[in-house]
């Protein structure tokens, strides 16, 4: 039996590396402007050389991000269309379920957590709001970027209700990020110091039963209640010995 | 100019020394005679108040003198009227005396033909004549007469005449003592005496004294401002033009106004001037010399000291809707030049230092509903200014300023839009000119900008639903959508920590 499973292959590492490098640079050179009074942003303009050369960091960091994202929902697209990969990210009626199912086990209604697949419902809505957050905030940063080009096209309005966008969905992904997926990948209890696994692509069989029991059964050709069943049995024996102490 | 009203202070050259010792005995046997003479005329001047009768001699004199055009030449080619006014000449002090009295070498019978290289020369011989009578001694009671005696010693002689005329010699004190020192100096400087340049201008030193006394120096004694000068002292001065002497007067001031000696330092106009433009105002300039008031509370007195330069911008400033209200409504809380330029750090209006700070300049009155609220203006400009493009990029550069080494961009400030004296009306018929001129001046900086450009600007207006229905609503969705996610995060992040806290 596999202790340890393959979760991510070497582009998505890759991937996830550019995305880090990346959406920081963009958060640090993007709210140093909207929270622009605040004494944190100031010494920052300050230290990167001037509010021109923080504008100019984050339009070129936005192009990298922009290029990755694009390049992503390419290779979904022609995963998807040609390599005919799972649809593992689409969300579906079952992630509302699980949703539900785990606020009652949180509140004690249910003895497991709710089966999870390849992604869970907590990690679709991530990878969603970064996705469609990161196309809004490329659309309306480019509007922001060359606002002469945008209106010679469109009604001057555009301008001001891009900002408006694009400064609050700035601060709606950095929420997800900074709250939702720094709790889930750095301070759950589960995987506390850090979820290694978009880093060295492997998972532990202990997570995949936790996390991806579904998965986990697919892989192994068993159903979620033998898997459990006979991790419960392998966790009473090697507990046995030490009762005798 | 008739030599009788040429009552000068001479800002003359020095002129080589003239020996007395003939002069003197040559008019010796007159003397006593004069003295007797002037005595009498003195007394009858005062007791009947009636011209004193002419000499036979003067009347003789005068068939020709009397007669407008006739000059006297010297060998320099300079000239001196040489006509008497015989009015002038009987109310004067020495109406009585005989011409001869005072023109020894003349006489009924007389009149030798003189020749003196320049007029100087013969003023300067004529002015010994006057102090056989009114002897040093005499004449030395007062200092301005004993710095003039010293200045001759030093070979510069005085010429009498410059001060107290010729034939229209008055009696410039009718007692010797004097209350204060406003009175001793107004014995000469209550009459018309004027002051001349060595490039010929003038300037009158008639002071008016109850201008002076209603004066904000009203109190004040004439040597707190003129310094070096008092009942003792009376220093000839000589000033190139009357603009030299300007510059120097103007000095005074900072014995007590250091503040504003030290801020008119910094100025434009302080810059201008030591960059050699001597018209460039210095304090007496704006605020005049005797007669000193306050002008703050009298604004469009302010801004009309501003106009005698800049009548351009002032004529613009005056259509302006803050010009029109000033001046034809009298309202008072309309900024005049001041306002913004200050009145004595004068900033150069085109340096980036200045530009930087008009959106405060305007916010000292926008931004108060206390002034413009019951004009119905709305005082959320600066706000919105400050928190667009413009004006957060203007605030980050201000704050850059000092700290880093590194250019600034032109950014736009109200001025841009709103114009700068010509500022208009932005609600009413103007409205659309504003407008209209709004692209115009978007396009300064943004070459490409078409019609649609300037509707990327709200015009300070906060967005409605009405006003800009995508902005409103963008806004309005993320204020819903924002804490609900909040909520749920940490909802979600707690049950979760409870979970497994029960589970162990």
């Amino acid at each position: 039996m596999r202790n340890t499973f393959r979760r991510f292959g070497t582009t998505r590492i890759i991937e996830h590396w550019i995305q880090l490098i990346t959406f920081s640079a963009l958060v640090v050179t993007g709210l140093s402007q909207r929270f622009y009074t605040l004494d944190l942003s100031r010494w920052f303009i300050l230290h990167a050389g001037g509010i021109d050369n923080v504008r100019l960091i984050h339009r070129y960091t936005g192009i990298i991000f922009s290029c990755a994202i694009a390049a992503h929902i390419l290779a979904a697209v022609f995963g998807l269309v040609i390599k005919k990969w799972q649809p593992s990210m689409v969300i579906t009626k079952n992630d509302f379920l699980n949703a539900i199912h785990n606020i009652r086990y949180y509140l004690g209604k249910e003895q497991y957590p709710a089966s999870g697949g390849r992604y869970s419902y907590t990690q679709k809505f991530e990878y969603w709001g970064i996705v469609t957050g990161g196309v809004l905030m490329i659309a309306t940063g480019t509007v922001l970027w060359k606002p002469l080009l945008v209106t010679r096209f469109m009604t001057g309005e555009i301008i001001p209700a891009a900002k408006v966008l694009h400064s609050n969905e700035a601060l709606v992904v950095f929420l997800i990020i900074s709250l939702w997926h720094i709790y889930n990948a750095i301070f759950s209890p589960e995987v506390f110091p850090l979820n290694m696994s978009i880093f060295t692509g492997y998972i532990s069989r202990e997570r995949m039963i936790h996390e991806h029991i579904l998965e986990l059964a697919s892989l192994e050709g068993a159903t979620p209640e033998e898997i459990r069943a006979h991790e419960n049995e392998n966790r009473n024996r090697e507990s046995l010995p030490a009762n005798d102490q | 100019m008739p030599y009788e009203n040429n009552t000068d202070i001479a800002a003359h050259n020095g002129h080589p020394p003239i020996s007395r010792g003939s002069d003197v005995r040559r008019t010796q046997k007159n003397q006593w005679g004069v003295v007797l003479l002037f005595a009498l005329t003195l007394l009858a001047g005062r007791a009947g108040g009636e011209p004193a009768p002419l000499s036979d001699e003067s009347r003789r004199c005068l068939d020709c003198h009397a007669k407008p055009g006739i000059v006297k030449f010297f060998q320099n080619n300079e000239s001196l009227i040489a006509y008497v006014d015989i009015d002038k000449f009987q109310a004067s002090a020495h109406s009585s005396l005989a011409c001869s009295s005072c023109h020894p070498d003349f006489s009924s019978g007389e009149h030798p033909t003189r020749e003196f290289k320049t007029k100087a020369q013969y003023q300067i011989r004529s002015s010994l004549i006057c102090r056989q009578c009114h002897t040093d001694e005499q004449i030395k009671k007062r200092a301005v007469h004993r710095g003039l005696l010293r200045e001759e010693k030093a070979g510069k002689p005085p010429v009498c005449a410059n001060c107290h005329g010729s034939h229209s010699v008055t009696l410039l004190s009718g007692k010797s003592s004097f209350t204060n020192e406003e009175q001793y100096c107004s014995k000469c400087h209550d009459r018309s005496k004027t002051m001349h340049f060595k490039n010929n201008e003038t300037l009158s030193l008639k002071i008016d004294v109850l201008l002076l006394k209603t004066s904000v120096h009203g109190k004040l004694s004439c040597s707190d401002c003129h310094f070096g000068f008092s009942s003792e002292e009376h220093p000839q001065r000589n000033f190139r033009t009357r603009r030299d002497f300007t510059l120097a007067s103007a000095e005074s001031c900072r014995r007590c106004h250091f503040d504003k000696y030290t801020k008119t330092l910094e100025s434009i106009h302080y810059t201008v001037l030591s960059q050699g433009k001597l018209n460039a105002p210095v304090c007496t300039d704006c605020h005049g010399s005797h007669e000193i008031y306050r002008v703050g509370k009298v604004r469009t007195e302010s801004a009309r000291r501003c106009q005698r330069c800049h009548e351009k911008e002032y004529d613009t400033y005056a259509r302006s809707v803050h010009g029109n209200a000033l001046f034809n409504e009298n309202n008072q809380d309309v900024p005049v030049c001041v306002d913004c330029h200050t009145a004595h750090t004068i900033e150069d209006p085109l340096s980036m230092n200045y530009r930087e700070r008009i959106p405060e300049m305007c916010s000292n009155c926008h931004a108060k509903k206390e002034v413009v609220g019951k004009y119905g203006l709305s005082t959320d400009v600066e706000k919105t200014y400050l928190s667009d493009f413009h004006g957060v990029s203007l605030g980050l550069y201000k704050m850059q300023k000092g700290k880093l080494d590194k250019p600034h961009k032109t950014i736009a400030v109200c001025t841009d839009c709103h114009g700068t004296h010509n500022i208009m009306n932005t609600r009413g018929a103007e409205a659309s000119v504003v407008k209209t001129n709004l692209l115009k001046r978007c396009q300064k900086c943004h070459a490409d900008a078409n019609e649609h450009f300037p509707d990327a600007w709200l015009s300070h207006y906060e967005p409605t639903l009405q006003r800009a229905p995508l902005v409103f609503l963008a806004g309005l969705a993320y204020k819903i959508f924002i804490p609900i996610l909040l909520i749920g995060f940490v909802l979600q992040i707690l049950l979760h920590i409870w979970r497994y806290a029960v589970n162990k």
